[in-house]
């Protein structure tokens, strides 16, 4: 059964892109647009793994992260963050907050992101 | 018959006889007289010789006292007038003393910091206007009580466990402390000790503007960093996407002017991240988090990150370091680790393949030294002077390469002078060049 990876990214590009190169690997992916969305999105489908953007329109990536990890049925969802906010705070913060890598999208190419996304999910 | 006549005559005879014997006796007693006159004028002359003597000897001691008298009177008076003097200068001095005093006191009345004094049993001898502002306190509550018992005021309760924390023994330089009652304030706090009391001045200086002004601009310079970087992301991933035949089959003609598109791209998304290190570095005096650490290891780290380009290029890469462990340095490893990337990175960028690139540590007294020689294309002489600049790219590489920033070597300096060390470095065009910085030992 193919893994399923929902991706919480607010530029359409960007998500187009990474969405793009996923089916190509044979992901099955499902899209949010905005934080309130991922978090019923998380809820719902229960994906194999969460891709998350920071910067959001309304709550930001942090507070979705934090709100996952409160419920016992989302907690052990593994989530990359996916960012470009890069500061060593950041970085720090959302590690602390459970999740599992931190990449910065300027820094990363579609391919190497897939590589880690399927490291994570072995 | 004896006649009167004749009687009388015999009694004139006998009178006679008897008035010579009174007049020799007379005589007698007048020469006995005399002698003895003679003997007692004698006896006074003598006398008189003696008391004048006497006397013309008690003069001349009552001269010589005199004498000795008027000088110690000439003495006292001379005390008179050196303790009259001593006596206006220490008039002076204490009028003086009342002046510095009253000026002191006017400026630390009036100084921009808070001030506060304390004794060697941390009792409050002195707060002054602005010290009572930044605590918000009294100075007549506090002045006259310890420091420590005064917990009730979170601020003073705050700054008490400052002062007594094992680290503040040596004295306090710059510590940041910070309050959130009654307004949000940030202090750096330094103590000064006066050894002849042992006494401790505490001074309080208000960064609270800077800090908000550090904290904005920082979060400017964030933002701005993701909004150019999601833009830029885009792209890459597209002409990655191209490049990796995603998006179809390409022409090597395609792939030529794609990758050149891409590795473009690829310098402006790491001149973002120099500019981003170049604001952190340039607003903070203070460096992150200094530990004590093995440079060594830090070298190492760097050394291993730059495996496979050096494969790539077939350069000979060596580390020397001295056999005996070297003693640690305190540093912000993430910076110092960002220095030795900056030296390495052009001493690998800028040798031709087959080249040499040696890193050598080297632990003088005072400090370490870490040298980055290489066999590259050097730096031309003209252009030795703006090396360290911002920006800098060196005419010969720019034609060579076109990659890199300009701004590796500032920030490298910029690092270094942070913790106190030094950067020069030595080249000949064609020939190679070594960088060189030190980093002070802490003596414990």
């Amino acid at each position: 059964m193919p893994q399923k990876i929902l991706i919480i990214e607010d530029d359409e590009f960007l998500r187009e892109l990474i969405t793009q190169k996923l089916v190509k690997e044979d992901f099955e992916i499902s899209e949010a647009v905005d934080g309130e969305e991922g978090i019923k999105k998380i809820k719902e489908e229960k994906p194999d793994l969460v891709l998350l953007d920071l910067i959001l329109p309304g709550i930001d990536g942090f507070e979705v992260l934090s709100r996952m990890k409160k419920e016992l049925t989302l907690a052990p969802i593994p989530v990359i963050i996916l960012s470009n906010l890069g500061q060593k705070d950041d970085v720090e913060k959302g590690l602390k907050m459970g999740a599992i890598d931190y990449l910065i999208k300027a820094h990363f190419t579609p391919g190497e992101i897939i590589d880690k996304i399927k490291a994570a999910l072995k | 018959m004896l006649d009167e006549k004749s009687k009388y005559k015999i009694e004139l005879e006998r009178t006679k006889k008897e008035f010579k014997k009174l007049q020799k006796e007379l005589e007698e007693t007048k020469t006995i007289f005399k002698i003895k006159v003679e003997a007692r004028t004698k006896e006074l002359r003598e006398l008189a010789e003696n008391l004048d003597e006497k006397v013309k000897e008690r003069t001349k001691e009552l001269e010589e006292s005199r004498t000795a008298l008027m000088n110690m009177l000439e003495d006292a008076e001379e005390s008179r007038k050196a303790l009259t003097n001593v006596l206006e200068d220490v008039d002076e001095a204490r009028r003086r003393a009342e002046e510095e005093k009253d000026n002191t006191k006017a400026i630390i009345t009036n100084f921009a910091d808070g001030l506060m004094i304390l004794d060697k049993e941390n009792k409050i001898i002195l707060i002054n206007p602005e010290g009572e502002r930044f605590l918000d306190v009294n100075a007549k509550e506090v002045e006259g009580k310890i420091l420590g018992a005064l917990i009730k005021k979170p601020s003073l309760k705050k700054l008490a466990e400052l002062l007594s924390a094992e680290e503040t023994k040596e004295g306090l330089f710059r510590k940041e402390l910070s309050f959130k009652k009654p307004t949000e304030r940030v202090l750096e706090v330094t103590t000064v000790s006066l050894a002849p009391r042992e006494e401790n001045v505490v001074i309080l200086h208000d960064i609270s503007r800077e800090k908000l002004i550090e904290r904005m601009k920082s979060e400017f310079v964030s933002l701005a960093a993701h909004q150019l970087r999601t833009p830029l992301s885009a792209i890459k991933w597209t002409l990655r996407m191209l490049l990796d035949g995603d998006l179809g089959k390409i022409t090597e003609e395609q792939r030529g002017f794609i990758e050149k598109t891409y590795r473009s791209n690829e310098r402006m998304i790491s001149l973002i991240n120099d500019l981003l290190d170049v604001t952190r570095i340039e607003e903070g005096r203070y460096l992150y988090k200094p530990v004590l650490t093995q440079i060594e290891n830090v070298v190492q780290f760097v050394i291993d990150s730059f495996k496979e380009k050096i494969r790539r290029k077939k350069i000979k890469l060596e580390f020397k370091k001295p056999r005996k462990k070297l003693p640690e340095v305190k540093v912000d490893v993430e910076k110092v680790r960002s220095a030795v990337n900056n030296l390495l990175d052009n001493a690998i960028r800028y040798t031709p393949v087959g080249g040499r690139v040696t890193a050598s540590l080297k632990c003088g007294k005072k400090e370490i030294e870490l040298s980055v020689k290489d066999t590259g294309v050097g730096i031309p002489e003209d252009q030795k002077e703006r090396v360290f600049t911002k920006f800098f790219r060196g005419a010969n590489v720019m034609r060579m390469e076109t990659e890199g920033t300009g701004l590796g070597l500032f920030i490298t300096k910029n690092i270094i002078e942070a913790h106190g060390g030094r950067v020069w470095f030595e080249s000949e065009e064609n020939k190679g060049s070594v960088f060189h910085f030190t980093l002070p030992i802490k003596k414990s």
